[in-house]
């Protein structure tokens, strides 16, 4: 396991004047429709406990209103939490000081926004410095920074550009640029690609993960897209009325939801997908590999390619390898098994 | 007046009342006198204070109020005067400063500088062409002397309106309590007539110094600028402000590199706005001896000259084309957000 970045222990958030008198009500069980009715006070967070890995990409996903965007503001305080501490290596960043937590924002967090949030009358350049000169780097430094990233997010030749002057794409890349120039540990992206019409947010996405390969950055990330969420998370929590439903490895969660409302969600993506080949072969137990099988397959494989390879035929068999060594197999059967939706059980009311 | 004798009888304030001679009494009551029966008013009068009075003495006059009020004044005009006087002078130098480097300058020399200056604001060249010919149509009719006045008047005025104006318009987005005080003072500025400013400045000061009318223009020429500096850096989205602090700005990063020219347009307009309220006041201000167009406008008041105050008139319809139209081309040129036509 890696090393925790950030660790959220007990965070509750109500809205409202009296957050802190009503907090216990809400500890002894009151619900968000209770809150709202008696104190007319909104409960956004609810007992939020999540352990944020160093390096990996963490997604929180949820429905709009789950809490999800108040969630990610609290990492970085943009907003307070009424309750619960928000650790940052060890350290607490709800007691720092105003100074020290522009300082942490400054050196340890950079954000994007789902609506860009770029300055307008500032150019490309200026705007990708911004964060190293609000830190009182030279101009020279910050735009030789800036050049750099620019370039990297392909924007090589719009430095002297304004905002208004790009594509929505185009505004994400800078908006991502910027964050990388912060060269921050961590990154919080609040639905950064959610504004994005499909095909250019496939492509920024394939970008953040060709990005994050090579910087290996501690990315939360924001979306109410559950596509998005498995293509891009390491660790997924899904978040519903402020509260954490589940959370733990993407693939675990498709094969094993917890909850209807996952069940619901899981149930409209295309599982050959997303779905690899090691959240379903049979781990090689005794060492016997079946002697008909028909070929070596990646543990990382997804299921679609997989059916592509087998032809539809599911009599087959393939020995799966992880890197060099055996660690499977894989039945065909088993596969079409998995691709079976699981549906909400009969008791359990669906939501439409 | 039978009901509110009544009235005060009922009360038994009748002694009261009648405790001190009814010394003046009303023409009307008088005459009534003479006929040999007492005046014979409207059943129920409304409740004033000259009405009140004629029932019981002891009801001070509505004159008595506006006796009060000047009297107030007075009193209190040396300790403002002490006050006012020494923080103001510098008003009345800057002003006649001014006014003589404009009246002095030959205008071979001032109308290329001004012509230059419209060409650096708004980089337009017709606009540029319109300020050369526009001052050069008023010096044909002989009143570039007057136009330099109040082109003076207005550019100190103006000057010192955004000076203070824009610092109290930031201060005021910053805290909701300095804006609820302020915006009924703002109102008031603004709907109180232009002529009951003059009025306690003349009191103050001396009507031959030129801070006399230099405070009544900005007091009213301030007001936009302050307004719009107030409202523009209030309506920057929060998107930004939010942005600006997830990258650890602070408050004077904010200021500067966010709100400030985020607000910049309608900080802008209100600049605009605040050069035109200046140069209206500056007619206005001419009845306490503010030179300029104003005097020839008055002019063709008082005397019924018709030609001399049309012409000044148009005269400050073309100031005030030339300083909206220099002031917008400069606006638009400033702001980057928007793409230009």
């Amino acid at each position: 396991m890696t090393q925790t970045m950030v660790s959220l222990r007990g965070i509750y958030k109500i809205f409202g004047p009296n957050d802190k008198e009503l907090l216990h009500h809400v500890q002894n069980g009151m619900g968000k429709e209770e809150l709202m009715e008696k104190y007319k006070h909104i409960l956004a967070l609810n007992n939020i406990n999540i352990d944020i890995q160093a390096e990996k990409i963490t997604v929180v996903m949820g429905l709009s209103g789950s809490g999800k965007s108040t969630l990610i503001r609290h990492l970085n305080r943009l907003i307070e939490p009424t309750e619960g501490e928000i650790c940052l290596l060890g350290e607490d960043l709800t007691v720092l000081s105003e100074v020290d937590i522009r300082k942490t924002r400054q050196e340890m967090m950079s954000m994007v926004f789902q609506k860009f949030a770029l300055l307008p009358h500032e150019t490309v350049l200026k705007n990708v410095g911004m964060p190293l000169s609000v830190r009182g780097m030279d101009e020279a430094d910050c735009d030789k920074e800036a050049s750099k990233w620019i370039d990297r997010v392909g924007l090589k030749g719009y430095e002297d550009s304004y905002p208004w002057q790009l594509s929505g794409g185009m505004q994400q890349r800078v908006g991502v640029a910027r964050a990388l120039t912060a060269n921050t540990p961590i990154m919080l992206m609040d639905e950064a690609f959610s504004a994005l019409d499909p095909l250019i947010r496939t492509d920024i996405q394939d970008l953040l993960l060709e990005l994050q390969k090579e910087l290996q950055k501690t990315i939360i990330f924001i979306t109410h897209d559950l596509d998005e969420a498995l293509k891009l998370a390491d660790y997924l929590v899904i978040l519903k009325d402020g509260y954490v439903v589940q959370q733990g490895e993407p693939q675990h969660i498709l094969m094993n939801p917890n909850d209807p409302y996952i069940e619901d969600f899981v149930s409209d993506i295309n599982r050959a997908r997303v779905l690899r080949v090691r959240s379903i072969m049979a781990p090689l137990g005794d060492g016997k590999l079946p002697l008909d099988a028909h070929g070596e397959v990646d543990v990382n494989d997804t299921l679609e390619s997989m059916i592509l390879r087998s032809g539809g035929d599911t009599s087959h068999t393939y020995v799966v390898k992880d890197g060099g060594k055996t660690v499977g197999t894989l039945d065909m059967n088993e596969l079409v098994r998995a691709l079976v939706p699981r549906v909400a059980s009969e008791t359990t009311t669906r939501q439409s | 007046m039978t009901l509110y004798d009544k009235l005060f009888s009922f009360l038994g304030l009748s002694d009261w009342c009648k405790s001190e001679n009814k010394a003046i009494i009303s023409l009307k009551d008088l005459s009534a006198q003479a006929a040999g029966k007492e005046a014979s008013g409207p059943f129920f009068p409304i409740p004033s204070l000259d009405n009140l009075n004629e029932s019981c003495s002891r009801v001070i006059k509505s004159r008595d109020v506006t006796n009060g009020i000047e009297e107030g004044f007075l009193a209190a005009k040396p300790a403002l005067k002490t006050v006012l006087d020494p923080i103001t002078q510098p008003l009345s130098w800057m002003l006649d400063g001014a006014l003589w480097v404009f009246e002095s300058t030959p205008w071979f020399i001032m109308v290329p500088i001004l012509v230059a200056i419209s060409w650096y604001a708004s980089h337009s060249r017709p606009v540029s062409i319109f300020v050369a010919i526009s001052i050069m149509l008023l010096a044909f009719v002989d009143h570039y002397d007057e136009t330099m006045q109040t082109l003076s008047i207005v550019f100190v005025c103006t000057t010192i309106s955004v000076v203070f104006g824009v610092p109290i318009g930031i201060a005021m987005s910053n805290s909701d309590r300095l804006q609820r005080s302020l915006l009924p003072l703002l109102d008031l500025l603004q709907t109180l007539p232009t002529f009951v400013y003059l009025i306690p400045l003349i009191f103050l000061f001396s009507v031959t110094e030129s801070k006399l009318y230099g405070i009544a223009i900005i007091l009213y020429a301030i007001v936009p600028v302050i307004r719009l500096t107030d409202l523009g850096i209030r309506l920057v989205d929060y998107e930004f402000i939010e942005a600006a602090n997830a990258f650890g700005m602070n408050d004077r990063q904010k200021l500067i590199r966010v709100k400030l020219p985020l607000a910049l347009p309608n900080i802008m307009a209100g600049v605009n706005q605040t050069i035109m309220m200046s140069l209206a006041m500056v007619v206005i201000a001419s009845l306490v001896s503010a030179p300029g167009l104003g005097v020839n406008v008055l002019r063709g008041i008082r005397n019924l000259e018709l030609g001399v105050g049309i012409i000044a008139g148009i005269g400050i319809v073309l100031l005030a084309v030339i300083l909206d139209r220099v002031s917008k081309a400069a606006l638009k040129r400033i702001d980057k957000t928007r793409p230009k036509d």
